[in-house]
């Protein structure tokens, strides 16, 4: 257990500290819900700011696909049926599952190289579960979705955002 | 008491995360020289080296916005790469590397040393450290219940 005031690490449970004598009985209580851990779990999705989703129709094209991409400066589009949640692309899937491939983007529906079925939050989620689902199955985008609606998105970039301005603040 | 996350961002250094894997390639590397390193290597940039020393970057992002529709294999990295990329050093903090990646909205960062070795980082990364600081926060949450979660489909 550090001790705050000179930083060495004293054997749990000490009163006082080994090297400066500082007061630690007490100390060692489990962390409060106030720092960030604390926030990462009791924060909800849907209070950050979530990218905006960009859809497009089964039927669209790879090349129509990217190009929303590009106008939205996005790095991935939803596909989805009115309104309902089909399936997901993003930047890396263009060299993996067009590129590699040698398929056309103009001849190419976007429901033959999508991810279908994508895991998606609910905005209830704590960010933790978001970071838990991009570190564990190496996802960057999780759309977002309540009451059959996509509401958008939380990219690794939003997490980092919201990291960044927690620690800014406080 | 454990150090918050926010000490820990501010003290820990880039070069203590564990490394991405990062192509490197020179000016004259042909686009789909770099397009199947990408690839095979499971990276998300190739660096760009003359005579050792970092030149330019090309990235995932730099093929959805300028060379998916429209590029020629053939066409040298060097025409295509992003000069003057913002860096960081080996021994700059993780905290820096955030408020970087946040504030000029770059995800992946390479890292120049004094030698002039080079590497990348990402926002990944970032998250990676903070699930590993918090197991119990975030890795370890229970399952929920309306989701099969043998391996997720996502991106």
């Amino acid at each position: 257990m550090l001790c705050p005031n000179c930083g060495i690490d004293n054997i749990p449970g000490e009163d006082s500290c080994e090297s400066c004598g500082t007061d630690l009985a007490g100390l060692d209580l489990p962390e409060a819900g106030s720092g960030f851990r604390g926030r990462m779990l009791s924060d909800r999705i849907g209070d950050l700011r979530l990218s905006p989703a960009v859809t497009v129709a089964p039927d669209c094209t790879v090349e129509e696909a990217i190009q929303r991409m590009r106008q939205a400066r996005s790095g991935c589009v939803l596909v989805a049926d009115g309104g309902e949640l089909l399936g997901i692309f993003n930047e890396r899937h263009v060299l993996t599952r067009v590129l590699r491939e040698t398929r056309d983007p103009a001849a190419t529906a976007i429901t033959e190289v999508m991810s279908a079925g994508p895991l998606a939050l609910s905005p209830e989620d704590p960010p933790a579960h978001a970071v838990h689902c991009m570190v564990d199955y190496g996802f960057r985008h999780l759309p977002v979705v309540a009451d059959g609606k996509i509401l958008g998105y939380v990219s690794v970039r939003n997490i980092l955002d919201y990291i960044h301005t927690d620690l800014s603040v406080r | 008491m454990r150090p918050g996350i926010e000490e820990i961002l501010k003290k820990v250094r880039i070069y203590e995360l564990p490394q991405r894997a990062v192509s490197m390639v020179d000016m004259s590397t042909p686009l789909g020289e770099v397009y199947r390193l990408l690839d095979e290597e499971h990276s998300v940039a190739v660096l760009v080296l003359e005579e050792k020393k970092l030149v330019g970057i090309f990235t995932e992002r730099d093929i959805l916005y300028r060379t998916a529709l429209e590029g020629d294999p053939a066409t040298p990295i060097g025409e295509l790469m992003t000069r003057d990329a913002v860096t960081l050093r080996p021994d700059d903090r993780l905290a820096e590397a955030i408020a970087v990646m946040t504030e000029k909205g770059i995800r992946h960062l390479p890292i120049v040393s004094a030698k002039g070795e080079t590497g990348l980082i990402g926002g990944r990364d970032v998250l990676r450290l903070i699930a590993d600081y918090y197991p119990e926060t975030v890795l370890n949450l229970p399952p929920r219940l309306n989701q099969k979660m043998s391996r997720p489909e996502g991106g």
